[in-house]
């Protein structure tokens, strides 16, 4: 996984390299440096480092790539996090918290029914109080709002 | 006199209902995000950058200060009791700490940190009063070259922390300076990176990548180690009755180690990149190499607490030197500290304190206060972060997801940013699997924009020549100190290398 990410990285370098050298000039009309250089010198700076590193990662591939962590627990982790940002759009920030915190807490805290429901609904509600009423700052306002 | 005038003046401005409710707020949320694993300061000073946005700027300054010292006290109470550092700068705390909890002296091991905090907090803050006027002077004689310079000095002392990962260190700056790129160059007005995008003309705002990488990255790599399957069922249990407060030999060993070691982590601290870790780890070495009774470090030995305690709330301190007076943050906390003092118009540098004398003093002044706050809360609200620590991290886990979340959305409204912090939080997570350093990433997408600027204008000033960098005294002296460090790190690390080294927390500050 470890060279993955490094060739990931290296890919994702050389594609900025490209629009660097490519799209944005290295001088400007009037001879000073142009909006190319700087991100010039970091794209072949990125490719370089990918490429020295690159025979490391896989000579430490053998030894250290056997990752045994709670990769499902990450995976589910992930994927409720991104459906929290989803729910935002939906319902609004106050419902889709309820309901995050709702699922998550029933499946890492199997068994406290009620406080996971107290903390699902007392959380969202004071956070709702904090920033929409007392600090008048954004929250996210779904297509199906609560009536509040 | 100037400076007591200046500083009377300073406790003027912050001595006031409101700047005091906000500071002991900022006090009690520090040790809060302090205690959590894996949810350092950076992540809780960007999470909670929103919520001052109402506030009068000095009152919200002062919150954000104080929530970023005070996570320096809070993260040592889970080295104590739970042998799990609340945050990377907490990590020597636990050699001495933990084994004094299960001796049955977790009570004045908690009372003594809270000492030595407060020491090295305020002779840190002593420190910037006398010599933030005297940084602020040479400061005001550096050009473009010296900016550019300072920027790369702070970036390569992070990287060459990491020691033998540094390839991946570099790796992560330049990640961080490409990600700067972004968005619309102010000296031509052509669009770099945008594709297009109207969210991507302005650049990319680093507090979705802070929050990404500093919050859901490091969660997700607790998950990745299992902390929501521990519980809190090894946290040692203490008594407020009996032997709660430490004994007169206590005071009697330490009272040396603390002046020595808030000394040690004031001077690392104004180091750009270096930071209150390596401050503590320092001093923990030093203490160690110091003592009459070598062999009880690691064992239980009050120095071996005391030291790294001063040195880290020293270096957090000496950290707001470079901060304030070159505008230059040293770690990926102070960056955002940075963010939020451009937030409001206040642009920290050489003039700082010569044009905006209430800020600068009223911050300096608030710290004062700041630090007595923190030592009253931590000695007598221990049993409510006792109470704390014992929340489960599967409890305690989606609730930081969802306050990193709505804290996102909250600064600009932008669903865009808020699904940038998800992406920046799994790309945290690899990255803190693989060692990588999210905190060079953030610091440098805050540094390279600076840097590139200062770089091109020294070019234009030199006719595109490299060798300005050599001709000019402030520029020599910041290439010969850059290169000390380079040379002395490695060495000090080597020499000042802890029993263990189990950090919970990535992040360095």
């Amino acid at each position: 996984m470890r060279i993955g990410f490094l060739f990931a990285l290296l890919l994702i370098s050389a594609f900025y390299t490209y629009v660097a050298f490519v799209e944005l000039s290295f001088l400007t009309v009037s001879g000073r440096l142009g909006p190319g250089f700087f991100p010039r010198l970091i794209g072949v700076g990125l490719i370089l480092l990918c490429l020295v590193s690159l025979p490391q990662d896989l000579r430490r591939m053998r030894l250290d790539d056997v990752m045994t962590g709670y990769w499902s627990v990450i995976a589910m982790m992930a994927l409720l996090s991104g459906g929290l940002v989803m729910l935002f759009s939906i319902v609004g920030g106050t419902l889709a918290m309820a309901i995050f915190l709702l699922v998550t807490l029933s499946i890492l805290n199997r068994g406290h029914h009620l406080q996971n429901l107290a903390i699902a609904v007392l959380l969202p509600a004071a956070i709702y109080y904090l920033f929409d009423v007392w600090l008048n700052a954004s929250m996210p306002e779904g297509m199906i709002s609560l009536p509040i | 006199m100037d400076l007591f005038a200046d500083l009377w003046m300073g406790f003027s401005v912050a001595v006031s209902p409101i700047n005091i409710a906000y500071l002991l707020i900022g006090a009690m949320v520090g040790m809060i995000v302090g205690i959590i694993p894996g949810f350092g300061p950076s992540a809780g000073l960007a999470i909670l950058l929103p919520i001052t946005f109402g506030m009068d700027p000095i009152g919200a300054v002062m919150m954000l200060a104080a929530i970023y010292y005070g996570s320096m006290y809070g993260g040592t109470i889970t080295s104590i009791l739970l042998n799990t550092p609340g945050e990377s700068a907490t990590v020597a705390s636990t050699f001495d700490g933990f084994p004094l909890a299960q001796q049955g002296r977790a009570g004045p091991a908690l009372v003594m940190q809270a000492v030595a905090s407060f020491v090295g907090g305020t002779i840190g803050v002593i420190m910037i009063t006398l010599l933030a006027p005297a940084f602020s002077q040479v400061a005001r004689n550096f050009g473009p070259p010296e900016y550019f310079l300072l920027a790369i000095m702070g970036l390569l002392t992070l990287v060459v922390m990491i020691g033998a990962n540094w390839r991946y260190g570099l790796i992560s700056v330049l990640i961080g300076f490409a990600l700067g790129t972004v968005g619309v160059d102010l000296e031509t007005g052509q669009g770099r990176f945008t594709f297009g995008s109207a969210e991507l003309i302005g650049g990319i705002d680093f507090i979705p990548i802070a929050i990404g990488l500093f919050g859901l990255g490091e969660l997700y790599y607790a998950f990745y180690q299992g902390l929501h399957a521990s519980g809190s069922g090894s946290i040692v249990q203490y008594s407020k009755q009996s032997r709660f407060w430490p004994e007169a030999r206590d005071w009697v060993e330490t009272r040396v180690t603390m002046f020595r070691a808030s000394l040690l982590g004031f001077v690392v601290g104004v180091i750009p990149g270096a930071g209150a870790t390596i401050a503590s780890l320092m001093a923990y070495s030093v203490e160690r190499s110091v003592s009459k009774t070598p062999e009880k470090f690691g064992k239980g030995a009050m120095a071996g607490l005391v030291g790294p305690e001063s040195a880290n709330n020293a270096a957090s301190s000496g950290a707001m030197i470079p901060l304030l007076t070159l505008g230059i943050p040293g770690s990926a906390s102070t960056a955002v500290l940075l963010a939020a003092f451009l937030l409001w118009g206040l642009r920290p540098g050489p003039l700082l304190m010569e044009q905006n004398p209430e800020f600068a003093w009223g911050l300096i002044a608030s710290m004062y206060l700041g630090n007595m706050a923190l030592l009253a809360i931590n000695i007598f609200a221990i049993p409510l972060f006792v109470w704390l620590v014992k929340i489960p991290y599967r409890v305690l886990a989606p609730a930081v997801v969802v306050v990193c979340t709505i804290g996102t959305f909250s600064v600009h409204g932008s669903i865009t940013e808020t699904w940038l912090m998800f992406v920046a939080g799994i790309v945290g997570f690899f990255m803190r699997l693989f060692g990588y350093s999210p905190a060079a990433l953030v610091l440098a997408l805050v540094l390279g924009p600076l840097a590139e600027e200062a770089l091109r204008q020294t070019l234009t000033i030199s006719r595109g020549s490299f060798w300005i960098f050599l001709e000019r005294p402030g520029s020599l002296w910041i290439i010969a100190i850059t290169i000390g460090i380079l040379l002395l790190v490695p060495l000090m690390q080597r020499l000042g290398r802890p029993p263990k080294l189990d950090a919970a927390s990535g992040e360095e500050d």
